[in-house]
């Protein structure tokens, strides 16, 4: 990367600052200062001083597309996103939920982002690992040249080898452990859904309390709404207090999806989202 | 609480056999809400129903449960029970133990068992259902007939008398579909065009028919009773208001293009009108073939037209055209016998397919009725092969029908116009058709000769190079045969179009093994389709022959009269509605509906439901992920409670 992360950070706020001021959006989603300089968080800059707020270093995790949502349909929003988060806004475009035209995709190629938890650098293992955004407006920095090397499946390997059972153990062991603080819920882009199905009475599809059923139910089935929809950001894992995995059941269903219908999610507003869209050369492998 | 009653039928001994009826109904009086259960040897009976009735009548029964068929067969009966002693249709269960219980399983115990599980989970949603109120639907009094054939043809001048408007849609330039190509018919011997021709004229000038031709379905919108159908008008590029037919144009164009109509034999214009009796009489310009379009330049048709009908800039238009019913009478395509490598089809040219010999037979034809080989000579000995194709694991497993009938046909004309010797290959003769019998001890007496067995190879001739030897094992003698002959006639195996499939997804048809349409019922509901208000005549049903395709279009123009005759309808009032609250404007049920019945409102920001379009599948209700769509009757706290009686059992 030949742009340093202080160098997006100044053209983050230029961007900003002009966006605000010309009137030609009413936020900016970035990221701002945390507790300390390891712990970035989410930001909205709502006047042309907020821009001074927003910070880019290499803990900026984070996906900003997450909060597009938040506001009323028609909000005109300049988003800062990485290539993660950039799928992930095209995604949305491709629901329906945000319009093309109320967005200003303010792209940023990056790699080096590193996991705060860990110190660990970001890479396909846990996340789709590409480098530069899919669809901007405004690019910050330079783009990266080249491609990662491995897929972002490579993770799977070990995974793949087990058998039926083997994985059933595997997930019932991981998520066994899970809190139900609902932090993989909060920081997914794509989970928008208010209210969210487990937080249902009628008819009540789980146990809402951490308890291995209601555990079992409430990730199965947020695996299976993401299908097809899941970016691939990692933010989920991130999130996670007690570290499960889930980005290796995400990047297992996107896989498969991938494989069957040839299309990955978030990669181009052409698109339609692939679990909803019939087309008569469909694979009939998901019947099996 | 709830006042349940179970009523437990036998069908004689088809449930019986397999399921202890008398230990269900003891059963299911040990499940809660159940206040009575009993078995009957025939629930559908008069008696059968009265006791229900009764039932409901002395134990004041608030819902009523009947383990019986399948809710296809009588699920309208004991509804009509229900209304009758002032219960809510809607509060009636069907629990199929025919179908899916009895008929499937040998064993009792295993039978009885299953049965116990699916009422068990029965008892458990019946609890939970609602009364519901049907919807009443006004009904569009017009018909739409898909396919200008002699079946739409025939169901459309039908509807039409009856004073129903109807619109006759067609591909092609031109109505009369396959039959206008034939010679003669089967048995008779009468002309084809002869009685095709007046019906085409009549449809023309019928004040009720809206004649569509070179028209195709582009999408159908709503379902029985009010059918939204969008129509694209292919680009004719000549306008056939202004056109009088003098047909200058077809005289003067350069270009050419194999004749569709003439099975490919010989050459027609880029500017062209299929046949002579075509309806409506008037040139289309084929792209593909015409030398402006290719080239840029030559406009000869437009310089001679003085009707200044010539318009090289039209383009496709799309229209859209409401009815109440629809009746799809698309017709067949033949097999591509080139596939079949071993019978030489495409390769010698003394090989010809069924419908180019009846273009060599007919006046109008390319031969102007004269049979002769693609040389121009006389053909000495003639082999008819039946089953190409069909009869045929390796091809198409069913029978084409119409074959046998065809081939002896063919043979008779062969014998009066020509002085050839006639073979006929054949496995059986299915002769089975009001005077086909006869027809066939007629041809058998015309001494063309019957050899019973398939032909296994078609070859070229070592000693006379102009011949083909067809090689074949005569099964009645036991003998291999190897018999020279100057022109082979294959009677290929009818097949569905090659667009059968996107006409079905269209009209939500499903389609049988081979790709023809579905009906209902094979037996009592041979027109209907699982698409309400959607009927098929014809051989997009299966093959058939004249007789009975006309049949059937008469048959399913009545069936269609039967709605569009009604001002209203009733319809199921199991349709969805949305939970705005829950909504979270994801718009997949807008995405997945078939119907389009699901709308995303802009300024709510939530999804609504157009009912009129609604049909109840229940799509949408699936892919919700807030579970904010609530498909009455099929709740997700009803299915959630079948499934569980289910699963506690």
């Amino acid at each position: 990367m030949a742009v340093s992360f202080q160098q997006i950070e100044e053209k983050l706020k230029t961007e900003a600052r002009r966006l605000l001021e010309s009137g030609e959006v009413s936020l900016v989603l970035a990221w701002g200062k945390g507790y300390d300089e390891k712990h970035p968080m989410p930001y909205v800059a709502k006047c042309p001083s907020d821009a001074d707020g927003i910070v880019f270093n290499e803990y900026c995790t984070h996906n900003p597309a997450r909060y597009l949502v938040r506001y009323p349909r028609g909000t005109k929003i300049a988003v800062a996103v990485k290539a993660a988060d950039s799928r992930a806004v095209v995604q949305l475009i491709q629901e329906d939920k945000v319009k093309r035209r109320d967005l200003v995709i303010l792209g940023i190629p990056v790699y080096g982002i590193k996991n705060p938890k860990t110190g660990e650098l970001i890479d396909g293992k846990t996340t789709c690992g590409l480098y530069n955004p899919v669809l901007y407006d405004v690019l910050i920095g330079e783009e990266v040249h080249g491609q990662p090397v491995s897929s972002p499946y490579a993770v799977l390997a070990e995974y793949e080898a087990m058998d039926r059972d083997a994985r059933f153990a595997f997930w019932k062991k991981e998520l066994d452990r899970c809190i139900r603080c609902y932090a993989c819920r909060k920081a997914c882009p794509m989970c928008y859904c208010d209210p969210c199905f487990i937080d249902q009475r009628k008819p009540r599809w789980g146990e809402k309390s951490p308890e291995p059923a209601g555990n079992l139910m409430y990730h199965l089935t947020r695996f299976h709404h993401l299908a097809g929809r899941c970016i691939d950001c990692g933010e989920c894992s991130r999130a996670c207090p007690v570290d499960i995995p889930l980005y290796l059941f995400h990047k297992k269903v996107a896989k498969d999806c991938e494989e069957m219908f040839g299309q990955a999610a978030g990669m181009s507003i052409e698109d339609k989202p692939v679990l909803v869209n019939f087309r008569m050369e469909d694979s009939d492998k998901i019947l099996e | 609480m709830s006042r349940i009653g179970v009523f437990v039928c036998h069908c004689g001994l088809n449930i019986a056999k397999t399921v202890r009826v008398s230990e269900l109904a003891q059963f299911a009086s040990t499940l809660p809400d159940v206040v009575v259960a009993k078995d009957y040897k025939f629930m559908c009976s008069t008696p059968g129903q009265e006791m229900i009735a009764n039932d409901i009548r002395e134990h004041r029964l608030d819902r009523v449960i009947v383990t019986a068929c399948s809710p296809l067969m009588h699920e309208q009966t004991f509804r009509k029970v229900l209304a009758a002693s002032g219960l809510n249709q809607y509060l009636l269960t069907i629990v199929n133990i025919r179908e899916q219980v009895s008929w499937v399983t040998h064993d009792l115990d295993e039978g009885t068992a299953k049965a116990k599980a699916l009422l068990n989970g029965a008892v458990s949603r019946s609890r939970l259902l609602m009364p519901l109120t049907s919807r009443v639907i006004d009904v569009n009094p017009d018909v739409m007939v898909l396919g200008g054939g002699i079946a739409g043809i025939q169901a459309a001048l039908e509807l039409a008398n009856t004073g129903r408007k109807v619109y006759l849609v067609e591909k092609n330039s031109t109505i009369g579909g396959h039959m206008a190509q034939f010679d003669k018919t089967f048995p008779t011997l009468d002309c084809s065009a002869c009685i095709l021709t007046p019906k085409m004229d009549s449809v023309l000038q019928h004040k009720n028919i809206q004649l569509m031709t070179s028209c195709e379905v582009s999408e159908v919108k709503g379902f029985v009773g009010n059918f939204d159908i969008t129509i694209r008008q292919k680009a004719r590029y000549v306008d056939h208001n202004k056109c009088n037919a003098c047909l200058a144009c077809t005289e003067k164009c350069p270009g050419k293009s194999v004749s569709e109509w003439d099975e490919g034999l010989v050459k027609r214009k880029a500017i062209y009108i299929p046949f002579p009796q075509a309806v409506p009489q008037k040139p289309v310009i084929d792209r593909e073939a015409c030398t402006f379009f290719k080239k840029g330049k030559c406009r000869l048709c437009e310089k001679v037209c003085e009707q200044k009908a010539i318009d090289f800039g039209e383009q496709d238009t799309f229209s859209t055209v409401k009815v109440g019913a629809v009746i799809v009478a698309t017709g067949y395509d033949l097999m591509d016998t080139r596939d079949l490598i071993q019978y030489g089809y495409g390769k010698y040219p003394g090989v010809y397919n069924a419908l180019e010999v009846e273009r060599l037979f007919n006046s109008a034809g390319p031969t102007s009725g004269k049979v002769t080989l693609r040389d121009g000579s006389e053909p000495k000995a003639i082999a008819i092969l039946h089953c190409i194709g069909s009869r045929d694991k390796n091809s198409h497993e069913h029978c084409s029908r119409v074959c046998c009938m065809y081939s002896l046909k063919f043979a008779h004309l062969f014998k009066e116009k020509t002085s050839a010797d006639v073979y006929q290959f054949y496995i059986d003769i299915r002769a089975a058709g009001k005077g086909y019998e006869e027809f066939y001890n007629r041809i058998i007496e015309e001494d063309v000769k019957f050899i019973r067995g398939k032909v296994a190879r078609v070859a070229k001739s070592v000693d006379e190079p102009d011949r083909l030897i067809v090689e074949a094992e005569d099964t009645i003698t036991g003998k291999f045969i190897k018999l020279p002959v100057d022109m082979v006639v294959l009677s290929p195996a009818m097949i569905p179009r090659s667009n059968a499939k996107d006409v079905a997804r269209l009209f939500n048809l499903s389609t049988d093994k081979q790709g023809f349409f579905m009906e209902r019922h094979p037996k009592l509901a041979p027109l209907s389709t699982m698409s309400e208000g959607v009927f098929i005549a014809g051989v997009c049903q299966s093959p058939k022959d004249i007789p009975d395709t006309v049949a059937q279009a008469n048959g399913a123009a009545a069936e269609a009269l039967t709605i569009v005759v009604k001002d209203k309808l009733e319809l199921e009032a199991t349709t969805v509605m949305v939970n705005p609250a829950s909504c979270c404007a994801c718009q997949n049920c807008v995405r997945v509906c078939p119907y389009g019945a699901p709308f995303f409102n802009e300024p709510k920001g939530v999804s609504e439901i157009n009912e009129a379009l609604c049909k109840g599948c229940g799509l949408c209700a699936s892919v919700c992920p807030s579970s904010a769509i609530i498909a009455r009757h099929f709740t997700n706290e009803q299915v959630l409670a079948e499934m569980e009686g289910l699963m506690e059992f």
